[in-house]
């Protein structure tokens, strides 16, 4: 697939899923079908990764979509993507969880774990969940060019759902520092991501 | 670190939810004080969020278990007999106690970003799970009321008349007690939670001058139903 279709596709979602929330805002059950067709794979890998136990990555999946039925009208699709919503609301539930849970410690050493599960990719092969795919290969490019050390702290804190000040602690290093490389890897990453395809 | 520095480490690390104490507290402050009126900051907000909804897509999909999809079909269904939820709102105190909310007012309704609206309902979801609360519509918002707390939340609220608030109320024995006032945000988007003293028979919206302190409640504009 060249840039321009990569491009196209990704636009093309963005505007179906646009539809798909209309329809939501109406209460049509099959557009909650569709919703849940193309976010449920990487919702539930998601939430898997950050809790580790497919009964509460389940139950953050539900929530979340459950959320998106009864309140469509949160997501206001002048400020962003309803996939950045959607994934923005299964990552809080996610961590709430992983923090209620208190059992931390564990955790992280699988979130530190830089290897994504393995798993068959259900999109594959779907054309209208296509640009997840393409997605998804930016943004490991992109993760790909942080250095280690700013890799760490972001996987730290986004997969393993630590605060910045016990990613100090157990990093034993500074809590300015894990803000530095934090932050370096943010705009790093958003320069690599808003570039065009 | 400059000033602007300070404030996107304080948004990255927010946007991350890996804020915590004084870095938390600071980050609330810069979402009401400044991020809504700098266009810098608006725009590195919006990028973080994306940037961190998208590091989701760097783990590899999994299938969710067959039995999700049908439970959650159930689920549809049970809210498909019950009237349609459109907001959720929270309540408490006195009109005087309310205007001095405003700072928690406008951090909900000015910071009407992407990931605040996804905390928020977040906050509601978690609210109404724990507590087995309902959600009962006050014309276009929403209450979530369980013990002595509520939530509100909405979109597409009118705005009142200029010179207006809307004034939240609660109805016990008889008795209107004001909780709160509200103005939606631009695009109609409204988000409070309160606590309510304790139980009572029905929440109800006036619409009040902007001017004084009402007393006693107006002509009701909107009230909880069920």
């Amino acid at each position: 697939m060249g840039a321009d279709c990569e491009d196209s596709a990704v636009q093309d979602a963005a505007r179906e899923d646009l539809e798909l929330h209309r329809h939501l805002l109406a209460g049509d059950v099959g557009a909650f079908d569709d919703l849940y067709e193309r976010y449920a794979g990487a919702a539930y890998g998601l939430a898997y990764r950050l809790t580790g136990q497919q009964m509460l990555a389940q139950d953050v999946v539900h929530d979340a979509f459950l959320a998106l039925w009864r309140a469509p009208e949160a997501f206001d699709p002048t400020r962003g993507a309803l996939r950045t919503f959607f994934l923005s609301l299964v990552h809080h539930r996610a961590v709430d969880i992983v923090r209620k849970e208190q059992r931390m410690r564990d955790r992280n050493e699988r979130a530190a774990n830089l290897e994504p599960v393995a798993v068959e990719d259900p999109s594959e092969g779907v054309v209208d969940r296509a640009y997840l795919s393409v997605r998804r290969k930016e943004v490991r490019e992109a993760l790909r060019s942080l250095s280690d050390d700013q890799r760490q702290v972001l996987q730290m804190a986004y997969f393993g759902g630590m605060t910045q000040a016990q990613i100090a602690e157990r990093l034993e290093i500074p809590l300015g520092t894990v803000k530095t490389r934090t932050l370096a890897a943010m705009r790093k990453l958003r320069g690599l991501l808003e570039a065009p395809a | 670190m400059t000033d602007h520095e300070r404030i996107d480490a304080l948004l990255a690390g927010y946007v991350l939810r890996s804020l915590a104490g004084e870095d938390a507290s600071e980050a609330d402050l810069l979402l009401t004080d400044h991020v809504p009126d700098c266009t810098g900051c608006r725009e590195t907000l919006v990028a973080f969020q994306t940037v961190a909804a998208d590091l989701a897509l760097s783990t590899d999909p999994v299938a969710p278990p067959d039995t999700l999809l049908p439970r959650l079909h159930r689920e549809l269904e049970s809210r498909e007999r019950r009237p349609r939820t459109l907001g959720v709102l929270a309540v408490a105190a006195s009109v005087v106690a309310l205007l001095g909310l405003a700072g928690t007012f406008l951090q909900g309704e000015r910071v009407g970003t992407a990931q605040s609206r996804a905390d928020a309902l977040s906050n509601i979801l978690r609210f109404a799970q724990e507590n087995d609360a309902q959600m009962v519509p006050v014309g276009p918002t929403t209450q979530v009321a369980a013990a002595d707390e509520v939530f509100l939340f909405g979109s597409n609220v009118p705005a009142p008349p200029p010179g207006t608030v809307y004034v939240v109320w609660v109805e016990s024995g008889g008795q209107a007690t004001p909780l709160g006032w509200f103005l939606p945000s631009g695009d109609g988007w409204v988000y409070r939670h309160f606590s309510t003293g304790g139980p009572y028979d029905r929440l109800f919206i006036t619409t009040e001058s902007a001017e004084v302190s009402p007393s006693a409640p107006g002509d009701v504009t909107w009230q909880s139903a069920g």
